[in-house]
Parts: C-alpha cells; sequence; structure tokens
C-alpha cells in the first residue's frame, strides 16, 4: 500500500510544496512571540485524567515552566477537581513540594497558614497581629480548569479566549466514541531535550523516519514490504492548528516469543492490525493496515489512540532551546499479576522507541542554529510538519 | 539465606536480586549489566514466565502478599532484558536520548504495590 503521490498537498494546497525556512526554530524573538501571543492563552493538557485524582484530597502538581506557574490541581471535599497557582496568599511562598499524593489541606512552610482542599484559608497563625484579614477573599488563586473526556486541561488568561470545547475543534466529533473510561496511566516519563520545541514535535509528527530511526525497536510493526516508508494513510488537518494522522501497522508483522507471551495474558500495542474488533473513535474503518493514531492539540500536545489504549504527550516548550518531552501510557486498568506483566512489554518497547525518536532532536537544533541550513524540504508524507510551521508563523504574524 | 521465592520457582531463587520493585531501578540494572548476563535471565526466565503469570493470578494485584511480589517484579524485569535480547542487541538502546536524560516517574499500579 504505496501513498498516491502528492495527495496532501492537493487536500491542503494552501500549505504549498515549497522548503520551510528555519528562522521560527532559531529566534529567540520568535520564541518570545510565540509565548505572548500561543502560549499565555492556549489551553494547557496536563497529560492527567480526573480518574487520576479519584479521591477527595488527592493532588497533583505540575510546573508551567513557558508562563513560569506552579499550578496545584486537587479534588475537593465536595468532589470537584480545582486547579489553584501554588502559592501562599501571605506572601507568594510555594505552598506544595511533592509532585502528587493525597492531603488533608496545605499548610504553607513559612509562617504556617493553612488552606484546605478547596483551596479556601482555612487557617492562620497568630492572627491578631494583623490589621482584619478578609480570610473569605484570600483563598488560593485559581485557575480555569476544564476536562475534556477525561483529560484536565488549564488556561491562564483571565478570561479564555475559547472554550476548551472550541479549542479541541473536530477531536469533538472524531474521537466521540473512543473510549477512555478505564484506562489508568501505567507509566509516565518525562524527558530533558535541547532542542527546540518544533524541532523536537517533528520527529513525531511523520512515518517516513520509522524505517530509520526505528529499525532496532520496530524492524517490522510499521513498516512492511508494501508500505517501506511507513505512508500515513490517512490525514486530518484543522484550521485551528489541529492534526489527526493514520499510523499504519504492518500485516506482516511477526511476534516474537515476547510479545506472543504479552499477547497470551493481554494484548499489546500491535493488536491493532488486522484486528477485526471495531476501534470507533480511530482512523481504524477508513485506513488500510491501520496500527494507531497521532492526534495533536495545537500547539504541542496530544492525545494518541490505538486498540483500546492511548497515550497522551506533550512537547513542552521551556526556552527557545529546550523542550521538556513528557509521555503517559494509559492502557486499561490491571487487575491481575500477568496483565501487568503484560503490559509491560508493550511500555518497554514504546519507551525505548520513543527515546530513539528524541536522538535526532538536539544535533538537529545544533545545525539549525549554526546557520548550517536555513530551510527544511518536506515531503507529501511530512504535510503535518509543514502544517505546524504554518499555523505558528500564522498565529504569531497575526494572520 | 532463606528461600525469597515460592517453592515452584526455588530454581530461580539465585535471580531474585533482579526483581528491582520500580520501573526506574529495572531499568538501571539492565542498563548496567551485560548482554551476557541479560541473555543469562532471559533464556532462564522465558519458559517460566507463563507458570509464573499463572501462579501469581491466584491473587488481584489489589491483594497480592509482600511473599510473592519479588516474583512479579522478576517478571517485570524479564521485559527489560527481553528487548534487549530480542530487540537492540545492546543493553541500552543504540542511537537514542541518553537514558540520564530520561526522569522515569511512578504510576498507579507500581505505587500500590509500594504502599
Amino acid at each position: 500500500m504505496n501513498a498516491p503521490k502528492h495527495q496532501f498537498a492537493e487536500m491542503y494546497p494552501q500549505l504549498g510544496k515549497g522548503p520551510v525556512s528555519t528562522e521560527s526554530a532559531v529566534s529567540k524573538e520568535f520564541f518570545e512571540q510565540e509565548r505572548e501571543k500561543i502560549f499565555r492563552h492556549q489551553w494547557f493538557a496536563l497529560l492527567k485524567r480526573d480518574s487520576d485524582i479519584p479521591n477527595p484530597g488527592d493532588y497533583f502538581v505540575r510546573e508551567i515552566e513557558i508562563i513560569g506557574v506552579s499550578v496545584l490541581v486537587i479534588r475537593g471535599d465536595d468532589g470537584q477537581v480545582r486547579a489553584f497557582h501554588n502559592v501562599c496568599t501571605h506572601r507568594g511562598n510555594r505552598l506544595v513540594h511533592d509532585e502528587l499524593g493525597c492531603t488533608t489541606g496545605m499548610q504553607c512552610d513559612f509562617h504556617g497558614w493553612t488552606f484546605n482542599r478547596q483551596g479556601e484559608l482555612a487557617y492562620v497563625t497568630d492572627e491578631e497581629q494583623f490589621y482584619g484579614l478578609d480570610k473569605a477573599a484570600m483563598g488560593m488563586p485559581t485557575i480555569h480548569l476544564d476536562s475534556w473526556r477525561g483529560f484536565l486541561f488549564v488556561n491562564f488568561d483571565e478570561t479564555p479566549r475559547e472554550t476548551l470545547e472550541v479549542a479541541m475543534g473536530e477531536f469533538n466529533q472524531d474521537l466521540a466514541p473512543f473510549e477512555f473510561e478505564g484506562l489508568e496511566c501505567i507509566g509516565r516519563y518525562r524527558y530533558d531535550v535541547d532542542a527546540n520545541w518544533k524541532t523536537t514535535m517533528n520527529a513525531f509528527q511523520e512515518g517516513y523516519h520509522v524505517a530509520f530511526v526505528h529499525k532496532r525497536s520496530a524492524p517490522d510493526a510499521f513498516t512492511g514490504n508494501d508500505n517501506p516508508y511507513c505512508h500515513i494513510p490517512k490525514i486530518k488537518l484543522q484550521e485551528n492548528g489541529n492534526q489527526s494522522l493514520a499510523v499504519p501497522g504492518a500485516p506482516d508483522h511477526k511476534l516474537s516469543p515476547t510479545e506472543e507471551l504479552a499477547f497470551k495474558f493481554g494484548s499489546t500495542f500491535t493488536q491493532g492490525v488486522g484486528n477485526t474488533e471495531a476501534c470507533p473513535g480511530t482512523w481504524q474503518g477508513e485506513a488500510e493496515n491501520w496500527g494507531f493514531d497521532l492526534n495533536i492539540i495545537f500547539p504541542f500536545s496530544r492525545i494518541n489512540v490505538g486498540a483500546g489504549w492511548c497515550y497522551v504527550d506533550a512537547f513542552w516548550p521551556i526556552a527557545q532551546d529546550k523542550t521538556i518531552y513528557e509521555l503517559a501510557y494509559y492502557f486499561p486498568k490491571p487487575i491481575k499479576p500477568s496483565q501487568m506483566i503484560s503490559q509491560e512489554f508493550s511500555k518497554i518497547v514504546l519507551r525505548d522507541l520513543s527515546r530513539e525518536d528524541l536522538s535526532t532532536n538536539e544535533v538537529t537544533h545544533a545545525a539549525l542554529m549554526a546557520g548550517s541550513i536555513k530551510n527544511i524540504y518536506l515531503s507529501d508524507q511530512e504535510v503535518a510538519v509543514r502544517h505546524l510551521y504554518k499555523t505558528v508563523t500564522d498565529r504569531v504574524n497575526g494572520s | 539465606m532463606s528461600n525469597q521465592l515460592p517453592e515452584a520457582f526455588a530454581d530461580l531463587e539465585h535471580f531474585v536480586s533482579w526483581g528491582e520493585p520500580t520501573e526506574k531501578l529495572r531499568m538501571a540494572r539492565r542498563i548496567g549489566s551485560t548482554m551476557a548476563e541479560l541473555t543469562d535471565y532471559y533464556s532462564t526466565m522465558l519458559p517460566r514466565m507463563e507458570a509464573i503469570a499463572v501462579y501469581l493470578d491466584q491473587w488481584d494485584l489489589t491483594d497480592l502478599p509482600d511473599s510473592v511480589k519479588p516474583l512479579l517484579y522478576m517478571g517485570l524485569m524479564y521485559m527489560e532484558a527481553a528487548v534487549c535480547v530480542e530487540l537492540f542487541k545492546d543493553p541500552d538502546v543504540p542511537e537514542a536520548s541518553p537514558a540520564e536524560k530520561l526522569n522515569v516517574m511512578s504510576e498507579h499500579a507500581e505505587r500500590a504495590l509500594l504502599a
């Protein structure tokens, strides 16, 4: 199944076919513009589900470095999940230092002020020395939080420019039938990458690299004689920057002894291939030899869906030349030990495969910074990379 | 030293130290091992993996006795060794972002077992 030539350029003629300037990946000024015009106003996927914090007092903390804010997300006694600036309203000290946990309340380690699980100021030590504090108005500062199909997002605008539902665009319909419920996080990773966020993300936006970068981890899972270059069978590029790409699975993929074992006690990440079980909410029904889907929520996070599993990731921009790649796998909640062992196979293969994906980023970034090349040349199969550059540049230039 | 594994798996006793309780430790153990060691572990464990899974499935993860957890951890460690032998032909991932730039976080099932 080789792809027809230039099919995506015909679908999206507005993206053009010419070389793409590296300027937006190497310019510090451009990065500042991205921060002001895009990041400050976007919904940030926290790569967590509300089911990750099921009980009152369950919380997690996420640093949003690009905005400089530490966010505390916590479930209150009333069952509601809220997001706050992780800060004491006394003088601004950080309240919670652990990355996740369950707590009865938050006590500041500077002067002992205490906040309850709804973020309200519950107790001020030596209160009579103050001049009539309005404690009811001194709760932890709130941050807009919303959830989409159970995934948690925050927005730092005083009034978000668009709702989360609007930002999700066509995913509202396209992913509607996908069953996220019952999936549990079985692995989470963070990688420091010394490269621009777009350069980093580009390595994850096409199938062209698979035969080369993943020759060891996936020698035959996504490529085969019928599709040696991992041609992407289906792509949908949305006006707002969101993207959906079907990644093919190879029908002649051979199971290793260990993958056979993993299948015996569960399933693996290759099970979408030739699977007769329908996976609604994916490209499976429309793509011959479907593997899984990449769903990019503009600008830099994704909800990628396979046959009964998903993984969420984000290319968190830290600075013009620094990115944190965060990745979390959600599989059916394991009940039996054998299921955990079975899932460990897919998790480790995919974890190691993602390290291969990250191998080219830093040297590529260095070469672009050195000005060794001024343009990149993109094939029809790399149209999602082209679309990202165009969407970002248009937003920064205000068009 | 007394046996740490159930009677039926006494033959694997010399591998019990491979059963590190977290993914972070298991990955470090793998990268710090030689291919000879990993291949030995893989070849010994592969024919026993099915029996290990069946034995452990007497329990749900939520009520797994502490006494059999080392066996589960050895089963999880098998997967680290397996990708070295079957895919990478190396203890680490060649041509990849270095392991020290990767932070392996701890998630639900692992935390629950340690609690």
